[in-house]
């Protein structure tokens, strides 16, 4: 290919990736709904995963916080290595491990308490702040989120009073909150207008500075803007993995080709 | 080269009236390749032959040409807009564009070609056309088969033509060095010399956009890019 034609975005994963999924195979009880998925999430990047209903991208996320084990019939077999473990192995402290993988939902999932608890709620968990402390860390979490001149006089109010992209942007900083390594996005968008989805893809380019970025989307588009690396997911395999340019522009497999140009059925 | 990955393109969109609009834009854009393969065909026959009838069609064909390109470009442009075309699609519909261009191109010399064809110092002529009328025949074959591969949308083809522009190239040389002796020799050769000359370069450009095509096929269909360096015949050297 020629080079001229590609854009800056990194094709290869420089450092070592954040994620790494070995064979990696999930069941719902019965149904056998990931199979042997190996993918790297490289680290400082945005990773798009894509594929239509059921293919198994957002089983993907919920492994990679062990949200599974909220769920009795549902086990995952292979290994998907985080900070040079597997965090499928029983000794993980799934409450670490969640609070360095964050996630957020396709719907805002605002607490039901004042903005600034919400955000305050989760490091409490983890870290013990003076006062003065929490202040600058929720204050510092809404600025990077842009939220910071919207709520900035009303900290004490219901976060559920804020608008939808508000509350969204409110959970992506109340995830970035206790500081992760790695934020995961389930269609984060897909209830937001135009603007706020612009916001969040803003937000999204500028965390990736610092955290790695594994984002679902059904939104094609989002993913060709978004994402560094795209994944398609098909029947519980991964078909195709390679950059946003490529995967868009010249995809290898038919059934990436088929997909993404609308020709499935 | 070999093992380029071909991408068939059976299945049907989802959507029926975005298949029918990329139907279309087949259509527009084959329509256009046919009309620019009548007009060289004619501009080479009223140059070989003398043939006013010819020599007047050409040209007038001219501006049904660049109404399609227009057309094209139109629906280009909507597609872009409105469907967000991916992928193959992608590659496709902006090869259309781009091809679009190089058949109004086509057009244009062929024109000119013809536009010359019945002016008085080539009709009477001592000069013997056998030269140009090899380097029209080749020109022409290659452009039937650029638009053959783009109608097919076969990639194979395409890299076939676009390799062989390198004799048209060769001709083309030759038939220059040939007609600036004639014009040394007699000083009364300028005048059609000159003429054949032109003729000769705009046959020689017609060329180069049939390659230009080519590569837009290969593309389109393949998704890997042609070297930019495409093989060459002759040199002024």
């Amino acid at each position: 290919m020629n080079t001229v034609l590609m854009d800056n975005r990194p094709a290869q994963t420089q450092s070592a990736p954040a994620i790494a999924i070995r064979n990696l195979d999930f069941w719902y009880g019965e149904n056998h709904a990931l199979r042997g998925i190996s993918l790297d999430f490289p680290t400082r990047q945005v990773t798009g995963m894509i594929g239509p209903s059921g293919c198994g991208k957002s089983t993907l996320l919920r492994i990679l916080n062990r949200m599974y084990d909220l769920y009795p019939g549902q086990r995952a077999m292979g290994e998907v290595l985080f900070d040079g473990r597997n965090i499928l192995s029983p000794g993980i402290d799934v409450n670490v491990l969640r609070s360095r993988i964050g996630m957020v939902f396709q719907k805002p999932t605002p607490f039901p308490m004042s903005i600034y608890d919400n955000i305050a709620f989760g490091v409490r968990l983890h870290e013990r702040l003076s006062r003065t402390e929490m202040d600058q860390r929720v204050e510092n979490v809404l600025r990077r989120v842009a939220l910071w001149g919207e709520v900035k006089d009303r900290l004490n109010a219901s976060a559920a009073a804020l608008s939808g992209g508000q509350q969204q942007r409110l959970c992506i900083a109340r995830t970035i909150a206790t500081r992760p390594e790695i934020i995961l996005l389930d269609e984060p968008t897909s209830a937001l207008d135009p603007i706020s989805t612009a916001r969040i893809e803003e937000l999204l380019d500028e965390l990736k500075q610092e955290f790695s970025i594994a984002i679902v989307t059904h939104n094609l588009q989002q993913a060709a803007r978004c994402a560094d690396r795209v994944a398609f997911f098909y029947m519980g395999e991964l078909v195709e993995v390679d950059t946003a340019d490529k995967m868009f522009t010249a995809p290898h497999e038919k059934r990436t080709q088929d997909y993404i140009t609308g020709r499935f059925g | 080269m070999t093992k380029d990955v071909m991408m068939p393109q059976e299945s049907m969109h989802t959507v029926q009236s975005y298949e029918q609009e990329l139907e279309q834009l087949r259509s527009l854009i084959n329509k256009m390749g046919g009309m620019v393969e009548r007009q060289v065909a004619q501009a080479i026959t009223a140059v070989v032959e003398h043939d006013e009838v010819a020599a007047l069609d050409a040209p007038e064909m001219d501006p049904h040409v660049d109404e399609l390109e227009r057309q094209t470009e139109a629906l280009v442009i909507r597609l872009l807009a409105l469907r967000a075309p991916m992928a193959g699609d992608l590659r496709e519909v902006v090869a259309a564009l781009k091809m679009s261009g190089d058949l109004e191109r086509i057009g244009d010399c062929a024109a000119s070609i013809a536009r010359r064809a019945m002016r008085n110092e080539l009709l009477s002529c001592p000069i013997s056309l056998t030269g140009l009328h090899s380097m029209g025949r080749l020109v022409q074959e290659n452009l039937r088969r650029t638009i053959d591969a783009m109608d097919q949308r076969d990639p194979e083809l395409a890299r076939i033509v676009w390799q062989s522009d390198t004799a048209v190239d060769e001709l083309y040389v030759s038939l220059f060095r040939e007609l600036v002796t004639y014009m040394m020799e007699d000083p009364r050769n300028i005048g059609p010399c000159t003429h054949l000359l032109f003729i000769a370069k705009n046959l020689e450009r017609i060329g180069d956009h049939a390659t230009n095509i080519s590569e837009r096929v290969y593309y389109s269909v393949t998704g890997n890019i042609l070297p930019i360096i495409r093989p060459r015949g002759g040199t002024f050297d």
